[in-house]
């Protein structure tokens, strides 16, 4: 299949919602549907600019190979996924999920006048808002519009500080990052009194009983709970899966889900701009991509384990794709269009949006993103977690892709 | 603007500051200045509505006020700083603290330099792969020269840049160091709190600038220039290296414009979205293009300036930046976009829509001078009802502890930088261009954990602490090379990524050798560069007596105890059932109800009852 016909086909593909590449057992099981209200996303960013092109690399496309003298990689060394594109050869967790039609993925994501900053173009992604000032995160707003009563644990984040992605204007995110210290410290004599920080009655016509004391006061109690219940889910947590050599927080979270809490969104990362390849990166790159694509498999693993696959999708992305053609240190630098991932058994697996044109390439030798990467967040807000309110939490609208059931 | 513009209300340059507002010629303009005059009446003549914004009566002036003031304009005031405020009356108290009468000027230490910038550095390139592009096209960059044979011809040059952007960092922290030195010992402490705002405002990161003497000079622009003239400071931040670095001022250029900087200017300085198009956008942009800096100097490069026409919100001119900046200071959302702000920095998160107008038009009809705007806010009744509804900016909540518990000195352990970004604010590293969000933002219940647990930090400090502006901590790769070139490993087996070490060394190792630069090894050699020439951070805890406060302030029981520490550390007071429980654990640890007989063995009590009663929700509120 030569370039133009492949876009043509992935198009097609796209249209009929790539129901064809399912394997018939994995459809099977498709007309259980959890209740909307059951419904847990998990967002999974890659930090520092995964590259796109090195991860589900277009083998058929001999632009490819030319741009990429020293870094490409022969097809004969890629995990297959098809005549067009195979998987980096690290990736074994994502050939597992394809292979079982459980990943869908999204082709030449990203936004106009795009910005090569780690920091300004992940606070794009993180918004949904490129070039703006949007203050609140996606997953946020997202939070506000499914629950705008806000109750206590819904949305949690796993890191060490607290991503603009979760930021809310009504929902005070669970932020912790290790589970075993997500708590107030303090000598064992302090410890009765710091179990009950925050209680008593406050009295109102003692004044001082304003709407921001009530808010600290909630965050206090809601903190004291999630604490105890995040260490308590961890300590119980016991898994015979396999998340290979790092989990990436997404154990903490199936713990989070097997314990019972009432989350129903996640957001984790691969932090410190770890795909940041600018140099040597074949070695590296395909370790990141191990890690990340073992885990993640793990965790959907790990769901069907507990009986909760049904309930949960995965997203994963990251804040730009990098430059197409290599550099002069075996590494890629900045670039644009990067593919997205929709991951769980909800998901039709197949291709998604129109591979971008390796031979048609922007001024600064970048990728022309196909797809604005809000229509895969509307795709998991609108095709599956809350039908009908992406319009609303992406201020604007997005053509869904058919990618879940 | 060329004589030929279309808009003949404005006259070159100031065109808010130097006409009176009633005399613009316009319906509209004279209603504003009518409307200013109403606003502007003196107290007691508002008529029988009144408005919010009346001043407070000096017989409605109690100690609680003037606390109030000093706190919301500071850090953490004391008891005497409380005394003497409250009996100057509100009219006298709000000029000291806006217009610093009586006070006078600050005579703090200027930043201590140590020296880690030198000439060959500036201009530096945007990134390590164009510092490299540059050494091969020219045979050095940075001031260093590509070596002439030998191994990685290129290193010293790679080296130079890590080392820069490591030097740059620490001593970015230093700079934040002095900052809050500043904030705790300053006599007129609004004026790092209104940099502190702007700070915010004009959202500059050090990440992308990478150059801490920007930062300095940017954050001397708030300080110098933050409660003066709107206009003066937005056309200085505009004109300001750090601003135009961070915004990529340097793309901006005639027949290519970058919309960043005119997009910012409007979304986020002045208007806000929605109160202009895409088309403003563009043009404006226009205006601003060859603005750039030379080293720490404004520039502006005629050759790269687009001098056509241009048709900016409204109107058709020949525009330059300024023209632009002027054009938005005419349009009546700038003035209440940035009242509004204020408002929601120092009185409260909510503003209705009415009261919004109102400051609006008292920031016009004060030509966008802040001070007279600032100190109408904190005379007026609405300013004193917000007491105790505000939630501390962390910053704040770390300098006005300090200063509570009376320190002179910002302690080195806990680091203040490490503690500040573990709470969500991190001085000259703002998460996004729009700054922080502020408010009920800076409160999740892992930070609120932090916040208690800074408490913890500071009344027992932690002595497994490991400076990090020497010990690269987070960066564990600088780690591994370090300690594989000690242990006698070659560049290229010492730097390759932790686990690579099976299967790949072998061709690894082959691709090393060939290598123009190691960027690792650069890393590595950048920190040792750097931590030579960046003077520590002194790392002196805080030195606490909390015994001789307690006992010196007359309390005699534990429950005296708590109400004292309650009295001098909370605008809110916890509930009587915490205070309660908390005299109770300082009656048991110490055995007795008796303070005084217990006073050699006090310390550490009284410690542990701060730490629980300041881990309270209430301690956040100011």
């Amino acid at each position: 299949m030569n370039h133009a016909d492949r876009r043509r086909f992935l198009r097609g593909l796209g249209a009929l919602g790539a129901a064809g590449a399912l394997p018939l057992w994995a459809r099977q099981t498709l007309a259980k549907q959890a209740p909307a209200d059951d419904r847990i996303l998990v967002i999974f960013e890659l930090s520092g600019g995964n590259d796109g092109l090195n991860c589900v690399v277009p083998h058929g496309d001999d632009a490819y190979y030319r741009h990429r003298p020293g870094i490409g990689i022969p097809a004969s060394a890629l995990l297959p996924v098809d005549d067009h594109f195979g998987f980096n050869p690290g990736m074994a967790g994502f050939k597992r999920l394809w292979d079982r039609g459980d990943l869908a993925l999204f082709h030449g994501c990203g936004y106009d006048a795009p910005s090569f900053s780690h920091f300004t173009s992940m606070a794009y992604y993180h918004t949904a808002a490129p070039n703006s000032g949007e203050a609140l995160g996606w997953v946020g707003r997202l939070a506000d519009a499914v629950a705008p009563e806000a109750p206590s644990n819904f949305l949690v984040n796993v890191d060490a500080t607290q991503s603009l992605a979760v930021k809310s204007a009504r929902h005070t995110p669970v932020v912790f990052d290790d589970p075993r210290t997500f708590q107030r410290r303090g000598s064992a004599a302090e410890q009765d009194v710091l179990a009950r920080v925050g209680g008593g009655a406050v009295n109102p016509e003692a004044g001082g009983a304003s709407n921001t004391r009530a808010y600290l006061r909630e965050v206090a109690r809601s903190g004291r709970d999630a604490a105890q219940r995040v260490r308590d889910a961890w300590s119980s947590y016991n898994t015979p899966v396999d998340y290979g050599l790092t989990a990436l927080d997404l154990d903490k979270i199936a713990a989070c889900i097997a314990a019972g809490l009432p989350t129903r969104l996640y957001y984790t990362s691969f932090r410190n701009n770890a795909f940041d390849t600018h140099v040597q990166q074949a070695a590296l790159h395909r370790r990141l991509l191990t890690y990340a694509t073992d885990a993640i498999a793990a965790f959907l693993d790990d769901l069907e384990r507990l009986g909760m696959a049904d309930r949960v999708l995965l997203l994963a992305f990251s804040e730009f794709g990098r430059r197409v053609g290599e550099n002069a240190n075996r590494g890629t630098d900045h670039g644009t269009a990067n593919v997205m991932f929709l991951a769980g058994r909800r998901v039709r697996g197949g291709h998604y949006g129109e591979s971008p044109d390796l031979e048609r390439l922007d001024d600064s030798d970048n990728l022309l993103p196909t797809t604005d990467f809000r229509r895969v967040y509307a795709t998991a807000i609108d095709g599956w977690f809350a039908p009908g309110g992406a319009d609303t939490v992406l201020r604007g609208s997005y053509p869904v892709f058919d990618a879940l059931t | 603007m060329t004589p030929g513009s279309s808009l003949p209300n404005f006259t070159s340059g100031g065109i808010c500051r130097r006409r009176p507002a009633a005399a613009r010629g316009t319906a509209d303009w004279q209603a504003i200045g009518l409307l200013a005059f109403i606003v502007l009446l003196p107290p007691g003549s508002a008529g029988a509505a009144g408005s919010v914004l009346d001043p407070i009566s000096a017989s409605d002036w109690q100690r609680a006020d003037a606390a109030h003031l000093l706190e919301r304009t500071g850090f953490g005031p004391s008891a005497a700083e409380i005394d003497t405020l409250h009996a100057l009356g509100p009219e006298e108290a709000v000029r000291r603290v806006v217009y610093f009468e009586g006070i006078p000027a600050a005579k703090l230490p200027p930043f201590d330099h140590s020296g880690v910038f030198d000439e060959g550095l500036d201009p530096f390139p945007p990134s390590r792969p164009a510092t490299t592009a540059l050494a091969k096209r020219d045979g050095e960059a940075l001031g260093v020269q590509v070596k002439a044979g030998g191994d990685r011809p290129i290193q010293p040059v790679v080296n130079r840049f890590f080392y820069w952007l490591r030097a740059s960092r620490l001593e970015t922290n230093r700079v934040a160091y002095w900052w809050a030195e500043r904030m705790l010992t300053s006599p007129r402490p609004l004026e790092e709190k209104m940099a502190l705002f702007w700070h915010g405002h004009f959202a500059t990161n050090e990440d992308k600038v990478r150059d801490y003497r920007k930062m300095l000079q940017q954050l001397e622009l708030f300080q110098r220039k933050g409660m003066g003239n709107f206009r003066d400071l937005l056309i200085a931040v505009a004109q300001d290296p750090a601003m135009l670095a961070f915004l990529d001022a340097g793309v901006n250029v005639k027949d290519a414009p970058n919309e960043n900087f005119a997009r910012e200017i409007m979304e986020l300085f002045t208007m806000g979205v929605g109160h202009y198009g895409e088309q403003d956008v563009r043009e404006a942009a226009r205006a601003f293009t060859g603005w750039n800096f030379r080293g720490l100097e404004f520039h502006v490069d005629p050759a790269r300036h687009d001098d056509g026409e241009k048709s900016v919100l409204g109107a058709r001119g020949n525009f330059d930046g300024v023209d632009v900046i002027d054009l938005i200071l005419a349009e009546d959302v700038t003035a209440e976009f940035l009242a509004a702000k204020l408002y929601h920095y120092f009185v409260r998160d909510t503003l209705h829509d009415e009261l919004r107008g109102e400051l609006g038009e008292l920031l016009r009809s004060e030509n966008y001078e802040l001070r007279p705007f600032l100190a109408r806010l904190f005379a007026s009744r609405d300013f004193y009802s917000a007491r105790g509804e505000r939630i501390l900016p962390p910053v704040e909540l770390v300098v006005a502890t300090y200063r509570r518990l009376g320190l002179e000195k910002i302690p080195g352990n806990p680091d203040f930088n490490a503690l500040t970004s573990r709470l969500g604010q991190h001085l000259f590293h703002p998460p996004t261009v729009a700054g922080w969000a502020g408010g009920r933002s800076w409160i999740t219940p892992g930070l609120l954990f932090e916040r208690g647990n800074f408490i913890l930090d500071v009344v027992f400090p932690d002595i497994a602490f490991i400076p990090p502006d020497r010990y690269p901590q987070r960066t564990p790769n600088i780690l591994s090379v370090h300690e594989g070139l000690r242990s006698g490993m070659s560049i290229s087996q010492a730097t390759q990524p932790p686990g690579v070490a099976g299967n790949m060394a072998a061709s690894n190792a082959m691709v090393d050798s060939d290598e123009a630069f190691n960027t690792r090894y650069g890393s590595y050699r950048g920190w040792q560069m750097a931590i030579e020439r960046v003077k520590p951070i002194p790392r002196h805890t805080a030195r606490l007596d909390l015994t001789t406060l307690v006992l010196d302030g007359g309390a005699e029981t534990p429950r005296d105890a708590v109400e004292l520490l309650t009295a001098r550390f909370f605008t809110v007071q916890p509930t009587p059932e915490r205070r309660d429980r908390i005299a109770g654990f300082l009656r048991d640890s110490i055995g007795s109800d008796d303070l005084g007989a217990a006073a050699s063995y006090l310390e550490e009590p009284l410690r542990q009852a701060l730490h629980l009663l300041l881990s309270e929700p209430e301690y956040q509120l100011g």
